[in-house]
């Protein structure tokens, strides 16, 4: 034994030759992971290098810090941040998790219309509450008297367009979370003789209590990074998000930008690793041997829920109704005829209809280059064997725009790509900019639904391939891709929408030639041309509807015939 | 037991003395983990041959270093007088079956066995014809249009088997290819599958944890354990004569029974003294493990004098379907042994739990360790 050890074979670990597979796959990688250096990383590098240097470029540490700390209209919207994040947040994982459990533990009837009415806020843009709030409770709104007295414009209103806003993302993840409890817990409570409240004390709570969590750090970072909302509704309230717009937009003040992002960076961050630290727990919550929780029928309870769920929907409605109203009436409030005439976007400032077939050629841009970038990543990150250091880069990178506020990552992309020296310099102002920017953005959940998908199918798929001599790209054309076509179509819808309605990240980047729906609907708002932008916003929550539905349809009708194989 | 199929497997293999397959002192560490080490193997042409082992043991280590999934530290793999222990999987030659199959769910059974065919730029009329030809040597031959969802656990592992062997490979590798399906489809799947590789006469490696898998299959068992080969033999050289303490315990059942060497042909188990057949060699008063296996326990047609005739009180009989277990204990003695009696003596000899009755533990059954067992 001791003589073989001191051969020279086993000092050094045989190592594999590496076949065509592995160097495409190789190559694959390093240009994708480049892309993502030059589109992720480094525009958030040059952020961080604005916020310690002068405006000549010259280093100055942590002087444009002390200068921020030291104006009080700055740091007071740390404090005016935070409340309303808390504020907000609090609220909309109440109401969230009130309507999770009507969902998932209730034997409530309507819970299908329910849930279609839960998610229309996703496709809005978040100016579009905020607008439908000053129709509501401002100047001329038609319930002011609801809020005795108070001013919408300000915290209130902030709260309230943020709420809307979330309260589907929330739901989203308290659903998941309560949906997958083991029903053998609440059998074996029941045999124990617990009463109803002592359950959901010791079983319901604990189960979820990653859920709320996880929920209430979305919703949290959500908020703190939104700047549509504050925008329309804020009046003279200042938030952080509307800080940067301004001191970049309004003063030039780049420097001062970078400061101001850096620390809208770092909840989002915190809530970041503290949501990845959840997760890995979570994921061990539920054994394999778990029978799936089957609520039943309380009819107080179920009345009782309905009646909650009933109401967070019916707001959600209204607020709707409301944009749609004020979008077709003639002259708010004098005037209440119906008519298109709002929807005559060339009569206003704000780039008109054009902006509106810009933003659909960048959403199905971002939604086709992004899904394929983003699929073809993760399956390489998957599949490649070896090149580790390369893969955990990527691995970072991959997830680093989930702790990067969109507001963030457009400056960045400013200071990176508006800078005559850089090669790139001249997508700026182009559309290209645009698509990559959005992609980038939301480059992170499209890439976890990508793994999670890759880790459901065989591992040994490409490993049967390789046997039978096909090359891998083979495999995936033939096999990997077919099969997770529902999540790649997933992730395309996913990419359209949000590139549809999001604003932060490009409120910096367009152009006077690529103005964007969104960005027209702050723009028109800001013109006091509210009613336009009602429409604009109605526009957007239409198509990206439209869009919806018809991959529903496709889903249904069309996937059915093309992927017979999935049935039995 | 029929051992005519063997003895002609073994007349083939004997035919060509150049091993296809060797294995030269192949280790794999991860990390600071050894999960093979230091394993050397010579695999003949034609032949059946079985990793056994429990999990963790390196079975599956030494077929992914085989294929190429996961290349060894050190040592070299040679097949067919090449050393492939650099080359990566798609330049080796090998046809594999996974445990999960991993059939392409969106081809149909036809294009899952093309699959290799088509990518090789064979024409189309010939793949048809391949894969009809290979669909009836599986036993599937009008199964072609339909999709691997469509078909039962069994003909879904036929068709993984008729993929592997589309490119008529010289090597087919199993990976535990019978575990997923229940019980009776795999008893009759080990058949056709040793049967079709008979026929085939393709040198086959099958890694299985079940013992009965692999003493029904295999022309020789490879026993593994803790990353190194125990026993390489025929199964019914592992099953009668096991080389160490771990390949008697884990294939088939036995005894153990701790005892003291006497001189070189008796030993004292537990005050009952006992003669083995062959002589000991460690010497009087070596610590040794008497190994017996429970159903070579002779109760039946005893005479009088006969070596290792104990008399025994049969404890509480356990009905296990063929036969009944029990515990037989030596009166004046702390032997406990551990027996299944059949059917056919219970009945003639009207054995009951508490009755003592003769037995004998024949010394050509009993097989001796030394004791702590070493390696």
């Amino acid at each position: 034994m001791s003589l073989a050890a001191a051969s020279p074979g086993l000092t050094q670990p045989l190592r594999q030759e590496i076949s065509r597979d592995d160097l495409l796959m190789r190559a694959g990688l390093s240009v994708l992971g480049i892309a993502l250096l030059v589109f992720v990383f480094l525009p958030i590098a040059a952020l961080l290098r604005k916020a310690v240097e002068n405006r000549a470029g010259d280093f100055v540490g942590v002087a444009n810090f002390e200068r921020f700390l030291a104006t009080p209209a700055l740091t007071d919207s740390i404090g005016n941040s935070l409340f309303i994040a808390t504020t907000a947040t609090i609220l909309s994982t109440l109401a969230a998790f009130l309507f999770a459990y009507g969902l998932t533990r209730t034997c409530m009837p309507g819970k299908a219309i329910l849930t279609l009415v839960s998610q229309i806020p996703l496709l809005a843009p978040s100016l579009l509450p905020a607008i439908s709030l000053v129709y509501l409770f401002g100047n001329q709104g038609i319930a002011k008297g609801a809020l005795l007295g108070a001013s919408v414009y300000g915290p209130i209103g902030i709260v309230m367009g943020e709420v809307f806003w979330t309260f589907p993302h929330a739901l989203i993840i308290i659903t998941t979370a309560l949906a997958i409890s083991d029903g053998r817990l609440y059998e074996a409570a029941q045999a124990l003789r617990a009463r109803p409240w002592r359950i959901f004390w010791t079983v319901t709570l604990p189960g979820a209590r990653y859920g709320v969590v996880s929920a209430f750090l979305v919703v949290f970072v959500l908020v703190i990074t939104d700047f549509g909302v504050p925008k329309v509704i804020g009046g003279q309230y200042n938030v952080l998000a509307t800080d940067i717009y301004k001191q970049v937009i309004g003063q030039q003040n780049f420097q001062m930008g970078a400061v101001v992002g850096l620390i809208l960076l770092l909840p989002a961050v915190i809530a970041f690793v503290i949501d990845r630290i959840i997760q890995r727990r979570q994921t061990a919550m539920l054994s394999a041997r778990a029978v799936p929780y089957a609520p039943t029928p309380h009819p107080a309870v179920d009345r009782l829920f309905l009646a909650i769920c009933a109401v967070i929907s019916m707001a959600i409605l209204i607020i709707l109704g409301v944009a749609l109203f004020a979008s077709l009436a003639k002259l708010w409030p004098y005037d209440l005829t119906l008519s298109f005439r709002n929807y005559d976007f060339d009569r206003m400032d704000g780039g008109g209809w054009a902006s509106y077939r810009n933003s659909l050629v960048m959403a199905s841009s971002a939604a086709v280059l992004g899904s394929a970038v983003i699929f073809s990543c993760a399956y390489l990150l998957e599949k490649t064997r070896g090149f580790t250091i390369v893969r955990n880069v990527i691995q970072f990178l991959a997830l680093l725009p989930l702790a990067v506020p969109g507001l963030v990552l457009g400056l960045g992309y400013i200071f990176f790509f508006n800078n005559p020296a850089n090669p790139l310099h001249f997508i700026y102002g182009t559309m290209t900019i645009l698509v990559l920017c959005t992609v980038a953005h939301f480059y992170s959940v499209a890439h976890l639904t990508s793994v999670t998908a890759l880790k459901q199918i065989d591992p040994e798929f490409e490993t049967v391939g390789a046997s039978l001599r096909v090359p891998f790209y083979m495999t995936f054309l033939r096999v990997t891709l077919p099969v997770s076509l529902p999540a790649l179509l997933d992730i395309t819808i996913y990419l359209f929408v949000n590139a549809m309605t999001t604003v932060s990240a490009v409120v910096f980047l367009y152009s006077p030639s690529t103005t964007l729906a969104a960005v027209a609907v702050l723009n028109m708002d800001d013109a006091g041309d509210v009613a336009p932008a009602a429409a604009m916003a109605m526009m957007i929550l239409a198509t990206a509807a439209a869009v919806r539905v018809a991959y529903y349809l496709a889903t249904r009708l069309l996937l059915r015939r093309v992927q017979a194989w999935r049935e039995r | 037991m029929n051992e005519q199929p063997v003895d002609l497997s073994r007349a083939r293999i004997g035919s060509e003395n150049k091993p296809y397959l060797v294995i030269r002192n192949v280790t794999k560490r991860f990390g600071s983990f050894t999960a093979l080490d230091d394993v050397s193997l010579d695999i003949y042409r034609g032949e059946f041959v079985s990793f056994l082992g429990p999990s963790g043991c390196g079975k599956t280590t030494l077929l992914r270093a085989i294929s190429g999934l996961d290349v060894q530290t050190s040592g070299v793999i040679e097949q067919d007088g090449r050393d492939i222990s650099r080359l990566p999987v798609g330049n080796r030659d090998f046809g594999i079956v996974f445990q999960s199959y991993a059939l392409f769910p969106n081809l149909t059974v036809r294009d899952n066995v093309a699959y290799g065919l088509a990518s090789e730029g064979v024409p189309r009329e010939e793949i048809t014809k391949r894969v009809t030809q290979l669909l009836s040597l599986v036993g599937l031959p009008d199964q072609a249009r339909k999709y691997p969802i469509q078909l039962s656990g069994g003909q879904q592992q036929r068709v993984a088997l008729a993929r592997a062997l589309a490119l008529s490979p010289g090597l087919l590798l199993l990976d535990e290819p019978l575990s997923a399906l229940d019980a009776r489809v795999r008893a009759r799947l080990r058949g056709e599958i040793r049967d079709l590789q008979g026929r085939l006469g393709i040198t086959t490696i099958m890694v299985t944890h079940d013992q009965e898998e692999a003493l029904t299959m295999s022309d020789r068992i490879v026993v593994m354990n803790t990353g190194r080969i125990e026993q390489v033999g025929p199964p019914d050289e592992i099953y009668g004569r096991p080389a160490t303490p771990f390949v008697a315990d884990f294939v088939g059942r036995m005894n153990f029974l701790e005892g003291r060497t006497l001189d070189d042909k008796r030993i004292d188990v537990r005050g009952a003294t006992l003669s083995v057949e062959e002589p000991i060699g460690f010497g009087r008063g070596t610590r040794v493990t008497v190994c017996l296996r429970p159903e070579d326990i002779v109760v039946n047609g005893l005479e009088d004098h006969q070596p290792n005739r104990l008399d025994m009180q049969i404890g509480v009989m356990e009905f296990v379907g063929s036969h009944f277990s029990t515990v037989l204990h030596a009166a004046g003695t702390n032997l406990n042994v551990t027996a299944d009696l059949s059917m056919n003596d219970v009945r003639s000899l009207g054995l009951v739990a508490g009755r003592s009755i003769p037995v004998q533990l024949p010394p050509a059954r009993l097989k001796v360790f030394v004791h702590p067992p070493q390696g």
